[in-house]
């Protein structure tokens, strides 16, 4: 018994290797090698990127995407799940290398798609959006995204397709609105008087988490209040010089200053993350955030214990927002053509049409086949946006690595240590010194 | 596992052959060394010399880098946050390094000394496996745990210290520039104080106890065994926990990602994270490997003064 027993282990032991070595050759080799002989009797393997998670509005959608794919194509999508820090700091590397994808969601902006596509790493779309007609389906402040000249967006060749929009609004508790017998409000000023009520009643009206993005969105959509297309266009594209120390940014700093003292934005917020806002505006504590629509699927889901809606920023016709992350087909992609007609599957209305289901922003969707009244809402609300021109981006956009200088300016606006000229003058320094390093 | 513990029978008389072995032996060791050769070349000397090019360049991490000679370290030593990552390496030195190891010195003996001989050693054991809890934490899930108990609104302390009234101390911890830099500093020591406590104790069963007994008989209390037996016998383990820690300190990175990010406003930026920001989400690759240089250079120095250091005493006291 004992040394049949014995054996049997040894064999065992011998045995799992080989199963775990067969294994991974399969996932990995094996995979191909299926893909080729494939490729030669159908229609070949994609290898396909993207970071969104499986039950967001785009993982559901483009999951179908992939399966129509298949099905249309005989081809094979092999498909990795990655993370959006791991594409963020990899992606120059992976991309000189022959071992990166055939086509890849990645970040839309200067600093990550312009960087790439000036080192020769994208592939040139034009023509392609040309033929497959995506050039007439995306509204012209969506393209910005789109194209980049030597690395900076606005114009040029096409190096990346969105898929999605998103933009910052106003979220409220439509319940605490009406405790307090507060409407809407549709002027700043009417916002300033909606949220002195619940000052008045030791209510912080304004949810916020200087550690991260919020601080800055909030900035730059009181900026955008008193600014111009013309003014988005020097920030964000460098078509002219900026001066911090006069309006629009200017009035963006006093005013965030103003709002810190007068009590709508709490002074111990200074270390508070996105994760702990969204969390409070969902336990019911906090009347409004000003933020994206990325919240809104998960605003929809986890929000029960009252009734919520949005409203775009009052008085604004600009407002942050963009291009959702585009997909982008690296120079090095071995099946180009696979991914231009994944890409156009993307962009049909059914699948655009279950994006926007599920609380994302679709680009190219027939209006009457989004159904559900609650992404009906939101969808009214960026197209209200769109119909504007309205699109401003972001206010970290222009220079590489300004989300660490704004979220360290506005902490200290938070905090009080420092005034709003101080804070100008250290995000304008640090605007200029980016924009010279770049070139 | 059994057959390790008995020596192998006739280990002892093989004297013949050995002269033979050791010579042919010289240019087999050589060939042990090639593993940790290959590594040490392959992780160690090729990226820190990729380092040093890198840090002589301009370079956003993709394409050509160009060559700008010394400029990063020149602007480095103009760079206010620079010099205060360096400021807060001192502070994390404090915090990682001098504090735990006096509180480790102290538990250590106190636990072996004291605890260990009034009561079950069992006690003893399962105090020391939890003043190293910290230790075996992974430092993310220990930065998020300490981030949820210092969040100003919500946070653990601050509702036990506004339900005990005393709203005036609930502080906004993790946010304020002049509370950022201490409550890091606090989390490290609670991270850190396990390391030295298991060392010592360790170093403390080596130590003779006729000693103790002897100190005893003469009449030498608590304090004065201490002071007189226990630190000068475990002095060769404070020097290792002293060196370790403070490479740790200097490198520290994990922590201040978690907790901190940095901020606010850079109070609690650290040079390891500093280096970090400039490489990836700056893209400015040159100027965070001057940065990773430096650090790479104060890390050498200290280490070798510590050595140093600890030869010298060795050779004083004959050791």
């Amino acid at each position: 018994m004992g040394t049949r027993k014995h054996g049997r282990l040894v064999a065992g032991l011998l045995v799992v290797p080989l199963v775990l070595a067969a294994c991974s050759g399969g996932t990995d080799k094996g995979a191909t090698d299926g893909g080729a002989t494939a490729g030669a009797t159908q229609g070949g393997t994609l290898k396909l990127w993207h970071y969104e998670g499986a039950d967001s509005a785009m993982g559901i959608a483009w999951a179908e995407a992939i399966k129509v794919f298949e099905e249309e194509t005989g081809a094979t999508v092999e498909f990795e799940q990655k993370a959006f820090e791991q594409i963020q700091q990899t992606a120059g590397m992976v991309l000189s290398s022959d071992e990166g994808p055939d086509i890849m969601e990645y970040n839309k902006g200067n600093a990550t798609a312009g960087l790439l596509s000036s080192q020769g790493l994208l592939t040139d779309l034009t023509d392609v959006a040309q033929e497959r007609g995506w050039t007439d389906m995306l509204p012209e402040s969506i393209q910005t995204t789109a194209r980049y000249e030597n690395g900076v967006m606005g114009s040029g060749p096409w190096y990346g397709v969105p898929n999605y929009g998103e933009f910052v609004t106003v979220y409220y508790n439509k319940d605490m609105f009406a405790e307090y017998g507060i409407e809407v409000p549709t002027t700043l000023a009417e916002m300033e008087a909606a949220m002195d009520t619940f000052v008045a009643a030791g209510i912080v009206p304004l949810g916020m988490a200087g550690a991260e993005y919020p601080a800055g969105q909030l900035f730059y959509e009181l900026a955008l209040s008193k600014a111009d297309r013309d003014f988005v266009s020097a920030y964000q594209t460098y078509t002219d010089t900026v001066d911090f120390q006069a309006d629009p940014l200017k009035y963006g700093a006093e005013t965030f200053d103003a709002w810190v003292k007068a009590g709508y934005v709490a002074q111990d917020s200074a270390s508070i993350k996105a994760e702990d806002m969204g969390v409070a505006f969902i336990n019911g504590t906090t009347p409004m955030i000003v933020s994206g629509s990325w919240w809104y699927g998960r605003f929809v889901s986890e929000i029960s214990g009252f009734d919520w809606g949005i409203f775009n920023f009052p008085g604004n016709t600009l407002n942050a927002g963009s291009s959702g992350n585009i997909w982008v087909v690296p120079e090095n992609s071995a099946n180009k053509e696979l991914a231009y007609e994944f890409i156009d599957i993307t962009m049909r209305p059914e699948i655009q049409a279950l994006l926007g289901n599920n609380g994302g922003l679709p680009l190219a969707a027939n209006p009457a086949d989004v159904t559900d009244p609650k992404s009906q809402e939101l969808i009214t609300a960026f197209n209200e946006v769109l119909d504007n021109d309205g699109l401003a981006f972001y206010p970290d956009w222009p220079v590489p690595g300004y989300y660490d200088v704004l979220v360290a300016a506005f902490q200290s606006l938070i905090n009080q240590s420092k005034t709003p000229q101080e804070v100008l003058t250290e995000i304008g320094t640090a605007y200029d010194d980016g924009v010279a390093n770049m070139g | 596992m059994a057959t390790v513990t008995e020596p192998p029978a006739g280990a002892t008389i093989v004297p013949a052959p050995r002269r033979a072995r050791v010579r042919s032996g010289r240019r087999v060791y050589w060939l042990y060394l090639i593993p940790g050769a290959v590594l040490f070349l392959g992780v160690i000397v090729v990226p820190f010399f990729m380092n040093l090019y890198y840090s002589m360049t301009r370079w956003a991490g993709i394409g050509d880098p160009k060559w700008i000679g010394f400029d990063n370290y020149t602007r480095l030593f103009t760079d206010e946050t620079f010099w205060l990552s360096f400021r807060n390496s001192v502070a994390m030195i404090v915090a990682m390094v001098i504090v735990p190891t006096l509180i480790g010195l102290l538990l250590a003996a106190v636990l072996f000394d004291y605890l260990g001989k009034r009561f079950d050693g069992r006690v003893a054991s399962v105090l020391r496996a939890t003043y190293y809890l910290p230790q075996i934490l992974p430092v993310a899930v220990a930065g998020i745990l300490w981030g949820w108990v210092l969040n100003p609104q919500t946070g653990a302390l601050n509702v036990i210290l506004r339900s005990l009234g005393l709203e005036s101390w609930a502080l906004n911890w993790l946010g304020d520039t002049s509370t950022a830099l201490p409550t890091v500093m606090l989390v490290m020591i609670w991270v850190q104080v396990g390391y030295p406590v298991v060392i010592f104790m360790a170093a403390l069963q080596r130590v003779d106890p006729e000693l103790y007994e002897a100190a005893e008989l003469d009449g030498a209390g608590w304090f004065r065994r201490f002071r007189a037996i226990t630190l000068p016998q475990i002095k060769p383990e404070t020097f290792v926990v002293a060196l370790t820690c403070t490479i740790a300190a200097l490198k520290v990175f994990g922590p201040i990602y978690v907790l901190t990010k940095g901020g606010p406003e850079n109070s609690t930026n650290v040079p390891s994270y500093f280096a970090y920001q400039n490489f990836f989400p700056k893209s400015q690759v040159g100027y965070g490997a001057a940065i990773a240089m430096v650090l790479t250079v104060i890390v050498v120095i200290v280490s070798i003064v510590f050595i140093r250091v600890q030869a010298a005493s060795e050779r004083r006291e004959g050791i």
